[in-house]
């Protein structure tokens, strides 16, 4: 059974960016959210191996949803794509248990690098 | 004002890319402040130039605010002007943090130097994105002490005919510093920019 990958983002064209940048080599069914609530939703329903996650969003944010994975314990690796580069903010999705962060705009590259690195592909 | 029109996709387009450009601007204001600033989804709106002055002029009324505007000219018509507004509250707070004195002219200085490092940074993150590559006029700097702060504004604003009004908070962890950053674009740059819009837009 193919693993879930969920994309969460505000942005239409950063979540079609991000899913058209994904390695071919990566077998996943693809879903999306458009804000933290949403994807939080899905992730308390459904079984999802992968989340690559904006932070800065309307409703609840990246770090929220970070957060409630944290507390709930949940099974799922969370890549961080997000345009706030700041080190501190980094330094705080890492601690908050993400596997990885991609700067914002996500390439093709930057995405097989990081995957690879994970052995996610 | 209807063939300047952007459909929801292009403003969604448009949107992420003054975010990440933003994200970068934050980056170096972070790195030059010494503190860490607080993103927030950049609430973007596209009006008539001719309204922004009385908009800006009434918000402002009751405090005392400082402008620095910056010219930018790029590749293919684009073109434009980008303004800073700072309301003075805590500016005497953040003049300390950097070693600047505390008077009118560091007080200048210091919000053109802040200009400098975040518009030059945003725009050259937007420019990029729209594979474009931006040169800068040198900044006009502008005080609401000024008697006529608002006929100036008005002046601004009129040479253009679209005003793309990014309203920015950066919100620092150890203190409350805000600024207002406004993109003002000429018309025919508004045309040449949605296009560049819709050419990313049918990569994805």
């Amino acid at each position: 059974m193919a693993l879930t990958a969920l994309i969460c983002d505000d942005s239409l064209l950063a979540r079609n960016q991000l899913k058209k940048s994904l390695p071919s080599a990566f077998d996943a069914d693809i879903i999306t959210a458009s804000n933290g609530a949403e994807a939080l939703t899905i992730l308390r329903t459904r079984e999802v191996g992968l989340v690559f996650l904006d932070l800065t969003m309307p409703e609840l944010d990246g770090v929220g949803v970070l957060e409630a994975i944290k507390a709930d314990a949940m099974d799922c690796l969370v890549i961080v794509v997000s345009a706030d580069i700041q080190p501190e903010m980094q330094k705080r999705v890492m601690e908050l248990g993400a596997l990885a962060f991609v700067q914002k705009p996500a390439t093709a590259d930057k995405l097989a690098d990081v995957m690879h690195k994970y052995g996610l592909i | 004002m209807t063939e300047l029109h952007f459909t929801d996709v292009q403003r969604d387009c448009l949107q992420e890319l003054v975010n990440v450009a933003m994200g970068q601007a934050s980056d170096k204001l972070a790195r030059y402040l010494g503190t860490f600033v607080h993103l927030q989804v950049p609430a973007i709106a596209l009006v008539e130039a001719a309204l922004l002055s009385q908009h800006f002029a009434s918000r402002y009324q009751q405090q005392s605010a400082t402008l620095v505007s910056l010219g930018f000219f790029g590749d293919q018509g684009l073109r434009g002007e980008t303004i800073m507004l700072y309301q003075l509250t805590n500016v005497g707070v953040i003049a300390q943090l950097l070693g600047y004195s505390d008077d009118a002219v560091s007080e200048a200085e210091m919000l053109t130097d802040i200009s400098s490092v975040l518009t030059t940074t945003f725009l050259s993150g937007l420019a990029e994105q729209l594979e474009n590559s931006f040169s800068y006029a040198a900044p006009r700097i502008l005080s609401s002490r000024d008697r006529d702060f608002a006929d100036k504004l008005a002046y601004t604003a009129e040479q253009w005919q679209l005003a793309l009004q990014v309203d920015i908070r950066y919100q620092l962890t150890d203190y409350s510093f805000n600024c207002d950053m406004i993109l003002l674009i000429p018309g025919e740059a508004v045309l040449r920019l949605r296009q560049t819009l819709d050419n990313i837009l049918a990569d994805f």
